[in-house]
């Protein structure tokens, strides 16, 4: 569906995107991550034909988006950053005129007004002027524009952001349910929001891709050591010195204090080791007791401060 | 075309939306009739026409209510951001700037309409004033129109240029002024012939017509100057897609 090759845009002197190259595949949902600056809007403003590109090829359904502009706006549903909207206008009004402006017309338009102000949730705020709906409405207007003329993509700069935790499961939802019949690229600042709802993600961070793939690959993907914890009455010293000998763990620290019969233990393990089993067993040889035992639970957040810090600190 | 349709019909119901328009509306009608009303009773008495008078106080006020609606037409949507939502939608640059312009241009006219209709209002409150000539209104009203779509027309392009309205309506005002007087200015010049202020002059222009000498050179003038203004319009927003 979308695929970008070599893609640089410089504002002046400043690279915003260095020689970006991925792909989305139709009916994909990928997630779009990176801290504030790494150049997602920059490279979804170029995507929706709003930006022009310094240098690459992008095509976007087999059309170029420098030269078939029109056919690929006809194409895609665009929410921006911060949902601009004609604040002087009410809803219903507002959706008739972008659904004529994409080209809808008649009995025809009138339905998938209504339909998108159904789905989006707006029905109680049809003949609101829009000035005075609140931040989590405007999001919500947004996307039932970007949604009106049946888009096959869509590209959603944090459709998210403002909304309260049940609208954002509301839109979630309605992103997941979208993604079987189109295809959407969103960015967003919430990971566990991307994790839930994205097929594939791609992490951005200085106007370079810096990692892709499913959220499950990319944690696996990792390249610090998964850790597992035990908390264990014994000595520390010699828990220490046990748990090292464990076949697996590279490196064990632990927190103990002075008199204190519980301790925790932080194990670093080799990437393949599974040392939970040898663990137990050695707690029980040495007759010490543990009340837990977990391997640490990774997520996007990690590998998103991982490959992004690595990148701002050298 | 139908999205043609759609950008002028939204931006003249916008302009009927913003405060801004209603108080330049008022402000308008106030200023130019109390222009025309005293223009009138300080030459009582003296040959002048009373379209000529009426004229010429419509366009001295048309110069801040063409800059004041003209200043929004697309500052207001750059600084607010919807001119993303606008032009990620598939029209045109051409749809986009003639929609706007049409649309702030038939706000003009209906504030024009009722200033236009007051030498009606004085000719039924005065009978002895004479009766109106209406051939010279007519003649009156198209060069007015023509001058309006003009200014309308450089506007919009000083609108494109700037995210900040107030500096687009005082530069707007300054290049009115500078295109009023431009006949004069030239004509200061002493190696240029006194002809060239028949030409640029808009006082003139309207003057000439108000009498109902009806010229096709101003015509040819403004209309031609209208074109190029919008087409370096579409232009200037086409080079935000350039390379």
């Amino acid at each position: 569906m979308i695929k970008v090759e070599n893609l640089t845009k410089r504002f002046g002197r400043v690279t915003a995107i260095d020689n970006l190259s991925f792909e989305v595949k139709a009916g994909e949902i990928v997630g779009f991550l990176g801290p504030n600056g790494a150049g997602k809007t920059t490279t979804m403003r170029i995507l929706s034909c709003f930006l022009p590109a310094t240098g690459g090829k992008i095509t976007i359904g087999g059309y170029d988006v420098f030269r078939d502009s029109l056919e690929i706006r006809q194409k895609i549903g665009y929410l921006p950053e911060n949902v601009p909207l004609y604040v002087d206008m009410r809803v219903k009004e507002y959706l008739n005129f972008r659904a004529v402006l994409k080209g809808l017309a008649g009995k025809k338009k009138r339905e998938r007004v209504l339909e998108v102000i159904e789905a989006c949730g707006l029905s109680e705020v049809k003949n609101t002027i829009i000035g005075r709906l609140s931040k989590g409405y405007r999001q919500r207007l947004g996307l039932a524009d970007s949604l009106v003329h049946e888009p096959e993509l869509l590209i959603l700069d944090e459709p998210t952001i403002g909304l309260d935790p049940n609208q954002i499961r509301h839109i979630r939802n309605l992103i997941k349910g979208l993604g079987r019949s189109h295809t959407v690229l969103l960015s967003s600042h919430i990971l566990p929001e991307v994790e839930m709802t994205c097929d594939r993600v791609l992490i951005m961070n200085k106007g370079k891709i810096v990692a892709s793939g499913t959220p499950g690959t990319l944690v696996g993907v990792l390249s610090r050591n998964p850790r597992v914890i035990a908390e264990i009455n014994g000595v520390p010293e010699k828990v220490i010195a046990s748990l090292e000998k464990v076949p697996g763990i590279v490196k064990v620290s632990c927190d103990a204090g002075a008199g204190r019969e519980w301790n925790r233990y932080v194990c670093d393990c080799r990437k393949d080791a599974d040392v939970k089993p040898e663990i137990f067993r050695m707690i029980s040889s040495n007759g010490w007791l543990m009340r837990e035992l977990a391997a640490e639970k990774r997520n996007l957040e990690d590998v998103f401060v991982e490959v992004t810090m690595e990148e701002t600190e050298p | 075309m139908r999205n043609f349709l759609a950008i002028w019909r939204r931006e003249l119901a916008a302009c009927f939306l913003s405060p801004i328009a209603y108080v330049t509306m008022v402000f308008f009608l106030v200023a130019s009739n109390c222009t025309f009303l005293f223009g009138t009773i300080k030459n009582v008495g003296n040959s002048v026409f009373l379209t000529s008078l009426l004229f010429a106080s419509i366009i001295l006020w048309l110069t801040v209510l063409v800059s004041v609606v003209s200043m929004r037409l697309f500052a207001d949507e750059i600084r607010s951001g919807t001119i993303e939502m606008l032009m990620t939608a598939p029209v045109t640059e051409t749809e986009v700037v003639l929609g706007k312009y049409a649309g702030a241009l038939t706000f003009v006219l209906f504030v024009l309409v009722p200033s236009v209709a007051s030498i009606y209002l004085l000719a039924i409150m005065g009978p002895g004033k004479g009766i109106v000539d209406t051939g010279a209104v007519i003649a009156g009203c198209v060069i007015i129109f023509l001058i309006a779509s003009f200014w309308m027309s450089l506007g919009l392009v000083v609108s494109l240029m700037t995210k900040n309205q107030i500096a687009a309506a005082i530069s707007c005002l300054c290049l009115i002024w500078l295109m009023l007087f431009l006949g004069n200015i030239v004509a200061a010049f002493p190696f240029i012939s006194p002809r060239a202020v028949t030409f640029l002059s808009s006082l003139a222009h309207v003057d000439d017509f108000a009498r109902g000498s009806v010229d096709t050179r101003p015509v040819i003038l403004y209309l031609s100057a209208t074109v190029f203004m919008l087409f370096t319009a579409v232009r200037v927003l086409e080079s935000r897609r350039w390379k």
